[in-house]
């Protein structure tokens, strides 16, 4: 194995993998277990294949680690250190936190568009047919396959991926964990975090300055649980911490959305306050400035920020794709000690003293957007140009005309009538001397195959049963393939630029290729089963034609001097 | 012949063109006992009674199609007979068809059969079936009593037959026993044995009327007696119908057996007479030819052979930028 030219950057040994006891080693590139007894990896998964690692739950009495692939397999590792549970947790953690680190650095993009390419080839089955013809034949590379085929207008794919709206609860959702002595464990996910980043940008921002020149990713999420940010009562009074920016933004950003609401004439915001029923019957009055007021007033104002924030997502993500990518993976934080200040606290309300105030929507046309509704509005009268059709009759006559070639007089339509009158009167029906035995002859000779009436049209139903299905399989596949290449062909006609004219070339190099190594095998067996009607015909047209337009391009482009 | 559930409704829609089969007769007059008109009325009669011997479920309906009506052979109308017989409107037709048409069901005609249809004839003394005895006299009747009461009144001299009209009531009854056999699932296909020659004034009826079945999902089959049809040509085809034109009347039955009998599943399985190429080109406004290529009115859509500078339809005058040719693409016309 080449195992010994890597770096070991941990190994670990009583590790079980299929019940068997043996030892994991974590390489710069790769990951791999060897069981006790031999000296070869009987397990070896590159951190490339690798798409997620999974952990077992804290209660369970395994304590294991499971690797998903990116192809669907799996494999699951008991950590089974004889020296107790701690000590199999502890073994269980670095590797966590080694992959945690290494996993993100070949979480290559490349990946991803493989993993497309390959869904896109086993959901089209002609797609893979053509791949397999054109690319596994060498007729194209797979990357002008990709650039040039594959990338017809995406139907079946839903366009951009809708994203995952945030919920309102999401913070609430972090269960922190108590280890029942001073310190609680935030659980946090990439869903998580993306959520608090898409809610908070200042937090966004924050990490982003930060991390990880300043801090680590886990330090920050430390500091920021800790801070009074997210604490529901802050206390500004701590310069230094850093999230007290973030504090005084959000102020901001309140009493812009208070000013966007007081612009609606419709609304009077000012009309609502605070005032609790059940102090004094709803008579007395209010001490309003009593500090517990002024806490819940505040936290109130909290809830308001964190609702708008949360539904203002939901504005962002439609315009504003770019969504931090955070590995995957569950990101534990250590455990942090958090003291909990509960004395009541004011924000501090007097950063909002410049405002640029837009203008005032106006009041007018806000009342005629309430009063008015687009759909009880009368019809617009178009004027409209009038069809004058001069003789109508024409539409209603068939085509024909040209075999009334015969004319009849009134006396020779009298005389047939006459007769026919006669003929109905006189007829008596013989039914068992309808058909004489000879004409039934004659006439199942004529609609037997090879009779009058059988003539034309006979290859088509015959052809399906006279050639043999293979071949037919083999046309069609050729066929498609044919007609691919020579879309592309057409595609760079007319030739107006450097880029085209190279493509043409190498499109023509393309078709000869097809045709050699394709066709004419393809002509070659067909002829060895000696069809009498000509298969591969309308596959030669379509070559020739395309030969010959381009023998014309390149007759002009020599002899013009330059192309047109 | 599998037995479907629903059983097979066959509308036959028989041309009796007098002038058609008058010069047939006179053609034919030498040998009386060959007579032609005789011969395929008698093959029509026995293939019905093919139709309806095949499934006990199968239904039948014959209509007439005449140069100035469409009349109902069988199932017979009741009321129709009672009634001013000649210029009976095809509408009531159908609607009185509502009421007769439960009695000839052949449950009900065992009790009630002769006695309707029986007018003096020797209908159940020979032991045919009743069914098929009373299929046979209704339209013996009903085709003697059209056409010796009718062409006493011939003021207008017709030699085309309406089949556009006979086609609509075809597609109405057939509507009508869809709607009542829905649980069956009755399948309907409407068979045309065509003597005349098309009728030009009758074309935007009839391609309605064919545009319905294909709609419907009925089958249109033409079996010709005479000259090729081009208006049936292109109905069969977009219906999905066999489309044959005989050479040898005297065997129609033959053929009739041969092709037309079998329904729809069944053909599948058969080798019939290939499809014909059906020519689908228009015919142009002004001398109505037959055109490739030709100029069409942009607001009105008439079809031009040639380039003309105004509509001759719809008056409009167009701008000539250039050459003609530019000024109106060339189009090709699909019909």
């Amino acid at each position: 194995m080449a195992a010994s030219s890597e770096s070991v950057l941990l190994y670990i040994s009583n590790v079980r993998c299929k019940k068997v006891e043996g030892t994991l080693y974590i390489f710069e590139t790769r990951m791999a277990w060897q069981q006790s007894s031999k000296d070869i990896f009987s397990i070896s998964h590159n951190y490339a294949d690798i798409k997620m690692q999974k952990i077992s739950p804290e209660g369970k009495s395994k304590v294991q680690l499971q690797i998903v692939l990116h192809d669907g397999g799996s494999t699951t590792f008991h950590f089974n250190n004889p020296e107790g549970e701690q000590a199999q947790r502890k073994d269980r953690n670095e590797v966590k936190e080694l992959l945690i680190q290494l996993l993100p650095r070949f979480k290559l993009k490349v990946n991803k568009e493989l993993e497309e390419k390959n869904r896109k080839l086993q959901e089209d089955p002609e797609l893979f047919k053509l791949y397999m013809d054109l690319v596994v034949s060498q007729v194209l590379t797979a990357d002008e396959f990709w650039a040039n085929i594959a990338n017809k207008p995406d139907t079946g794919g839903g366009g951009a991926p809708q994203s995952v709206g945030v919920s309102g609860a999401f913070l609430a959702d972090v269960k922190p964990q108590s280890d029942g002595v001073n310190a609680i464990t935030y659980n946090l996910t990439t869903d998580i975090i993306e959520s608090i980043f898409k809610t908070y940008p200042a937090v966004k921002k924050k990490h982003l300055e930060n991390v990880p020149h300043k801090l680590s990713e886990s330090e920050f999420w430390t500091r920021f649980f800790q801070s009074h940010y997210f604490h529901r009562d802050r206390l500004t009074a701590g310069n230094k911490d850093l999230f007290s920016e973030c504090a005084k933004s959000d102020d901001q950003d309140l009493l812009a959305e208070a000013w966007k609401v007081s612009e609606n004439p419709l609304v009077d915001i000012a009309n609502f306050y605070d005032d609790p029923e059940d102090e004094g019957y709803g008579g007395a009055a209010v001490d309003k400035t009593s500090t517990t007021h002024q806490v819940n007033q505040n936290m109130i104002r909290r809830f308001n920020h964190h609702s708008t924030m949360v539904l203002k997502t939901a504005d962002d993500s439609a315009g504003n794709k770019s969504t931090p990518s955070v590995s995957n993976g569950n990101t534990t934080l250590p455990a942090a000690a958090i003291s909990e200040a509960s004395n009541g606290s004011f924000a501090d309300d007097s950063s909002c003293s410049s405002w640029v105030v837009e203008p005032p929507a106006n009041k007018r046309s806000k009342l005629i957007e309430k009063l008015e509704y687009d759909d009880l509005e009368g019809e617009e009268t178009r004027r409209t140009a009038r069809l004058n059709l001069v003789k109508r009759d024409r539409y209603y006559h068939g085509p024909m005309t040209l075999q009334r070639a015969e004319y009849r007089s009134n006396d020779e339509i009298i005389a047939s009538l006459q007769a026919f009158t006669d003929a109905i009167a006189a007829w008596q029906p013989a039914l068992p001397e309808v058909l004489p035995s000879s004409i039934a002859v004659g006439v199942m000779g004529e609609l037997s195959p090879g009779g009058v009436l059988m003539q034309g049209g006979t290859t088509d139903a015959l052809l399906n049963q006279m050639v043999s299905q293979p071949i037919q399989k083999d046309m069609k596949a050729i066929y498609i393939s044919l007609c691919e290449l020579l879309r592309h062909f057409y595609a760079c006609f007319p030739v107006t630029s450097k880029a085209l004219e190279e493509k043409v070339v190498k499109m023509k190099g393309t078709l000869d290729r097809f045709h050699m190594v394709k066709m004419r095998p393809f002509q070659e067996s067909v002829m060895r089963q000696h069809y009498t009607v000509n298969l591969t015909g309308h596959l030669d047209e379509m070559l020739q034609a395309a030969y010959k337009k381009y023998e014309a391009w390149e007759a002009k482009k020599t002899g013009g001097g330059r192309p047109r | 012949m599998a037995a479907e559930e629903g059983g097979c409704l066959l509308v036959v829609i028989v041309d009796t063109n007098p002038v058609w089969w008058g010069e047939n007769c006179m053609q034919t007059e030498s040998g009386v006992d060959e007579n032609q008109l005789h011969k395929c009325l008698d093959s029509i009669m026995v293939f019905c009674n093919s139709h309806l011997m095949l499934n006990s479920e199968n239904k039948l309906a014959v209509l007439a199609s005449h140069t100035d009506q469409s009349k109902f052979l069988y199932p017979k109308a009741e009321s129709a007979t009672a009634a001013a017989p000649p210029s009976v409107e095809p509408r009531e037709d159908v609607i009185s068809m509502a009421t007769g048409e439960e009695s000839n069901d052949s449950m009900f005609s065992r009790t009630n059969g002769p006695g309707s249809c029986g007018e003096g004839k020797q209908t159940s003394s020979d032991g045919r079936h009743e069914l098929l005895a009373q299929l046979d006299d209704s339209l013996i009747d009903q085709l003697k009593e059209m056409i010796l009461n009718d062409s006493s009144q011939d003021n207008i001299l017709r030699a085309e037959t309406m089949l556009a009209g006979a086609l609509a009531l075809a597609l109405c009854y057939i509507h009508r026993m869809m709607k009542e056999h829905t649980k069956q699932g009755l399948k309907s296909r409407i068979l045309v044995i065509k003597a005349g020659e098309d009728s030009a004034s009758q074309y935007l009826p009839f391609m309605n009327a064919v545009f319905t079945a294909q709609k419907l999902n009925v089958p249109i089959d033409a079996c010709l007696l005479g000259k090729d049809s081009g208006l049936l040509q292109q109905g069969s085809d977009i219906t999905g119908g066999i489309y044959l034109q005989i050479p040898n009347p005297m065997g129609l039955l033959q053929y009739l057996l041969w092709v037309f009998l079998p329904d729809a599943d069944t053909r599948e399985k058969l080798v019939l007479p290939p499809r014909v190429q059906v020519d689908y080109r228009a015919a142009c406004f002004c001398h109505r030819n037959l055109i490739d290529i030709g100029y069409v009115c942009s607001v009105c859509l008439s079809i031009f052979c040639h380039f003309s500078p105004i509509c001759s339809t719809c008056q409009t005058t167009f701008k000539i930028m250039g050459r003609p040719g530019k000024a109106k693409k060339r189009k090709l016309l699909p019909k």
